[in-house]
């Protein structure tokens, strides 16, 4: 059984994920919505690998601890750097791509639920069940919520950029 | 002759539910006019979004007073100030009377010709170098039906950019969002006369007796009357209608959701659902259930700061009201999580199955007189006829309407909404921008952001306005607009009625309606349809109405049984109005059908927490069936909260007297007089421990910027500091050079405070918006207060009629709305 390394896989990736939204929106601090959604997001994230924490221990998973603390100097530049960026015209390119590797991100998150899922059903564990269905569910919205800004944002950059 | 600046609300004609509501007709003529020699032009009143019917009085070609109609169905003869007084701005000496061209620097007179020739060359020029999406257009909730839907065209089929909106983003996207997301398609389902029906009311975040003057005196007339009905009001100040209410529920701003999540836990828990409207009705129970039973009494009275007995108390009595009428505004909708509480107000009233029946409704208010009629024509983000823009048969007919390629229309994202249309400025992919009608410059958020992105070099600003205001200052050219009374059109108010103005004056000099100042760009355009017809084939706003009934047919807002014939002089008629329904409709969904089929409605939804927007499998999943959505979510804290360093939550809000940013209420000279200055707004405990009295000079400084006025001890939650929004920079005695101009300083983006002293409510106002709605957060922010100078004991400049009314009562009273003349008419048959 390898119950432990479907675990592990969703941590690492909703971790990484977080790890990015957090980066992004500390670029990107004069778009409000990405700014503040992706922290609610990479909170989202964090929180997932915290409810996974009990079976993580149940199933023999190392243990994944989110990174919590104050930001650090590298935040603090990236944030200075947004508000230079700002008013740029390279502001709208350099969102794009970073909603793009965010989806690719989410969607590696998205597919390792799948996973856990799976191996949830298959070995029974009903309460494993119920947080990967939830958990599942909210890193579905954060796909269809970067693709809701990529549909908006790619014909303005491409285009009238 | 009452005195309606210090009487607001004007006599009481008490009632109860098993009588009309009496006629009271309000009349104001100016001194000395000939009552006899007044011509009548009928006509209603633009100046809220309640929409009373009113007759101008015009006497030598000028507008000399006004009066309520009887027999109209919104208002029963009566007016409010702002109504009574506002038309003075019509005549106002400075008004614009020619276009103005901006030459070295300096905004010049200039023929029509020139400004539009500048206008059409800056156009063309862009969209050649740059392609439509370069272009974009903000408009106002203020015109005509008519102004919006040639605009609408214009922009959608015409220019072909997704870039067009309405300031009816700032006061009323929520509500729109909120209607779509529970049942199906924009139109508030109730009628007004159901609050003369009702035996409940939930008002949150509404201030009606300041928002709708005349409304709160329908309500009152039931407060006061032999079976007053019971009054829940969440509101964070001390407002009239607090002042009536139950139970207040003076909660914490921005927790609006976990306050609505709480009393629909109470709802449940004690089984005061109506399960089987709810089976039969509604999808998302279950949902909806499992979120909110996180949410007990105790635990939202520590979230919300009231009592958890409080929170009990208003639930019981929602849960016990048979005739429920809720209704909810700006508090909602400028507030953080506005389409998740907005919907779950919604939620109430489904849960208790009240809707679509007299006496039993829910308003998703809106605050702008005409705000409907943009969403209806698509002047915003929203498509022509309540259409889904992501439905493709829906752009089809529409294509088909117009005879245009469906590709023209811009359908691949929702249309752009107006901070994110200030963000492409900002960022130089926007380069034209025409704003109508409305003041930016005052009225969105994070004012030294919005002068700065105007003052760019590389955007091309048009303004097309009844007045040089501040964000004229800041265009390249301005044209002069009519405004009501001075041409003919029609609008909508907040429950469906519509009413035609009919033109009673011509406009001062060479000032234009914006429809014919639209046709006319379209016609220097060269704006085609496929087949190379002018794209726009109407000419008056009697024809565009014609078009617009044939394009709303068959849709829920449907006007296709309207006619300016009908409407004339009319009680006001409700849509949906066609052969099935020749007189209008009282009240949508009376069968519990609810305009929820995939293929029918408006918006597949969104996610409420994220924003992201649901497509067709996902609508299609529901399985809706006509049900309405129970849609839920979990309350998230705001993103701004009060720190070490801005302790303070801050609000922004109106006063009854005056509309927006004054442009029409300031030349009004009782409004003014009544409300003429600056004012913050602090509890008398925070007041206590920063050493301020009541007319204090205060600075009140956010992370974005500062502003000073005199401080006015009221009755706001404590922890919370209000300013009134109608405050700019245009009428200040030195003209404002020094004192904030916008080209002065503001245009250099300069920081906190600039180097004069500001005064707007939106210096301090955060850049941030509700994911669905895209509405910007207007109730929600931090700041820190301190003492400048001391007032020397004189009293703030703030109204002591309404929710400013001090909490020490020495403040001389406001007054000064003499003359007006009400009439009580004896019972007569209720109209519609
Ligand atoms: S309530 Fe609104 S529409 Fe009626 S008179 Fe007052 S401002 Fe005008």
């Amino acid at each position: 059984m390898r119950v432990d390394t479907a675990i592990s896989e969703v941590q690492d990736a909703e971790l990484d994920l977080a790890k990015q939204l957090h980066r992004v929106r500390e670029r990107h601090t004069a778009e409000p919505d990405v700014h503040h959604l992706g922290n609610t997001l990479a909170h989202r994230c964090e929180e997932h690998v915290r409810r996974l924490a009990p079976f993580a221990e149940r199933y023999g998973a190392p243990v994944r601890e989110p990174h919590v603390g104050s930001p650090r100097l590298l935040d603090a530049l990236r944030r200075k750097s947004g508000e230079l960026l700002g008013h740029s015209e390279l502001a709208g390119p350099l969102l794009l791509r970073d909603l793009c590797d965010l989806s690719l991100a989410a969607h590696e998150v998205e597919i390792a639920w799948v996973i856990l899922g799976q191996v949830a059903q298959a070995v029974r564990d009903r309460e494993l069940l119920q947080v990967v269905t939830t958990c599942h569910e909210d890193t579905r919205m954060c796909e269809k919520w970067l693709r809701t800004r990529i549909k908006q944002v790619a014909p303005q950059v491409l285009v009238a950029g | 002759m009452a005195d309606r600046i210090a009487d607001i609300w004007g006599a009481r004609t008490p009632h109860g539910a098993d009588s009309p509501w009496p006629v009271r007709v309000d009349q104001y003529l100016a001194e000395g006019v000939p009552e006899g020699e007044v011509q009548w032009v009928p006509s209603a009143c633009v100046l809220c979004s309640n929409g009373c019917g009113m007759d101008i009085a015009v006497h030598s070609g000028q507008i000399v007073g006004v009066r309520g109609r009887a027999s109209d169905r919104v208002s029963h003869g009566r007016l409010g100030p702002k109504g009574l007084f506002g038309w003075q701005a019509n005549n106002s000496p400075d008004r614009l009377t020619e276009p103005l061209v901006r030459r070295d620097g300096e905004l010049r007179p200039a023929s029509w010709d020139e400004a539009m020739g500048l206008v059409v060359e800056r156009s063309r020029q862009v969209l050649d170098e740059h392609g439509p999406l370069a272009m974009g257009f903000y408009n106002s909730g203020q015109l005509f039906l008519e102004d919006y839907y040639t605009l609408s065209l214009l922009v959608r089929a015409g220019i072909g950019t997704p870039h067009l909106d309405g300031n009816t983003r700032l006061c009323t996207a929520t509500a729109d969002f909120a209607l779509k997301e529970t049942f199906g398609t924009d139109g508030d389902p109730g009628s007004l006369r159901d609050f003369d029906l009702c035996d409940t009311i939930f008002a949150v975040g509404h201030n009606i007796a300041e928002t709708q003057t005349v409304l709160w005196a329908r309500i009152l007339d039931r407060l006061h009357g032999p079976d007053r009905p019971r009054l829940v009001v969440v509101d964070p100040r001390r407002t009239a209608v607090a002042r009536e209410a139950d139970v207040h529920l003076p909660i914490r701003n921005g927790t609006n959701l976990a306050l609505l999540n709480g009393i629909q836990h109470e709802l449940i828990a004690n089984d005061r659902v109506d399960r089987a409207f709810v089976d039969a009705h509604t999808v998302g129970f279950d949902q909806l259930a499992a979120i909110v039973a996180d949410y007990p009494p105790e635990r939202v009275a520590e979230i919300c700061g009231v009592p958890a007995e409080d929170i009990r108390a208003a639930a019981r009595i929602l849960g016990s009201a048979d005739r429920l009428v809720s209704t909810c505004l700006q508090g909602v909708y400028q507030s953080h999580q506005a389409t998740a509480s907005a919907c779950q107000v919604n939620n109430i009233n489904l849960l208790r199955g009240m809707i679509g029946e007299p006496g039993r409704t829910v308003f998703q208010m809106n605050g702008q007189p005409t705000a409907q009629n943009t969403r209806e024509t698509g002047a915003n983000g929203d498509m022509t006829a309540l259409r889904n823009w992501q439905n493709p048969d829906h752009v089809a007919d529409l294509a088909r309407i117009w005879n245009v390629d469906p590709l023209q229309i811009p359908t691949w994202a929702p249309p752009t909404h107006v901070m994110q249309i200030f963000r492409h400025a900002e960022t130089g992919s926007i380069r034209f921008l025409w704003i109508v009608g409305t003041n930016p410059a005052v009225s969105l958020p994070e004012l030294h952001r919005i002068r700065s992105i105007l003052a760019q070099e590389n955007l091309f600003v048009v303004v097309s306005d009844a007045f040089l205001n501040e964000t004229g200052h800041l265009a390249d050219v301005v044209l002069p607009a009519a405004v009501w009374g001075e041409k003919t059109g029609t609008f909508t108010n907040h429950d469906r009625t519509v009413h035609l103005s009919v033109k009673a004056v011509d406009p001062p000099g060479q000032a234009r309606p914006d429809m014919d100042i639209f046709l006319d760009y379209a016609t220097r355009m060269e704006l085609k349809d496929k087949d190379g017809a002018p794209l726009i084939p109407w000419r008056t706003p009697e024809e565009c109405f014609e078009a617009f009934k044939r394009v709303t047919a068959g849709r829920p807002c449907d006007y296709s049984g309207l006619s300016y014939e009908k409407l004339r002089g009319s009680p006001g008629i409700q849509w949906p109005c066609n052969e099935n329904a020749p007189e209008g409709t009282e009240r949508l969904y009376a069968d519990h059908q609810f305009n929820t089929d995939t293929d029918y409605c408006e918006d597949y939804g969104h996610d409420l927490a994220t924003g992201a927007a649901h497509e067709r499998n996902d609508h299609a999943a529901l399985r809706t069936n006509g049900r309405a959505i129970l849609k839920s979510t979990h309350y998230l804290p705001p993103h701004e909260a009060p720190s070490e360093e801005f302790p303070l939550l801050y609000t922004t809000g109106r006063t009854v007297y005056h509309w927006h940013t004054r442009t029409k209420s300031r030349r009004a000279p009782q409004l003014n007089a009544a409300a003429p200055e600056m004012w913050v707004e602090l509890a008398a405990g925070d007041a206590e421990r920063l050493g301020v009295r009541e007319g204090d000079l205060v600075r009140v400084e956010s992370a974005r910027g500062a502003i000073e006025a005199r401080a006015h001890v009221s009755g706001v939650r404590e922890g919370v500091v209000f300013a009134p929004f109608h405050y700019g920079y245009w009428d200040l005695p030195d003209g404002g050079a020094t004192d904030g101009d916008p080209t002065e300083n503001g245009a250099t983006g300069d920081g906190p405070g600039g180097n004069g002293r500001r005064r707007a409510a939106n210096e301090l106002t955060v850049t941030e918006w509700d994911p669905v709605s895209h509405q910007p957060l207007f109730k929600v922010a931090a700041v820190r207060v301190e003492k400048v100078a001391d007032g020397g004991g004189v009293p703030s400049p703030a109204p002591t009629t309404t929710t400013a009314r001090p909490v020490s009562g020495d403040a001389p009273g406001t007054s000064g709305g003499d003359g007006v003349r009400e009439t009580v008419e004896e019972a007569r048959e209720e109209t519609r």
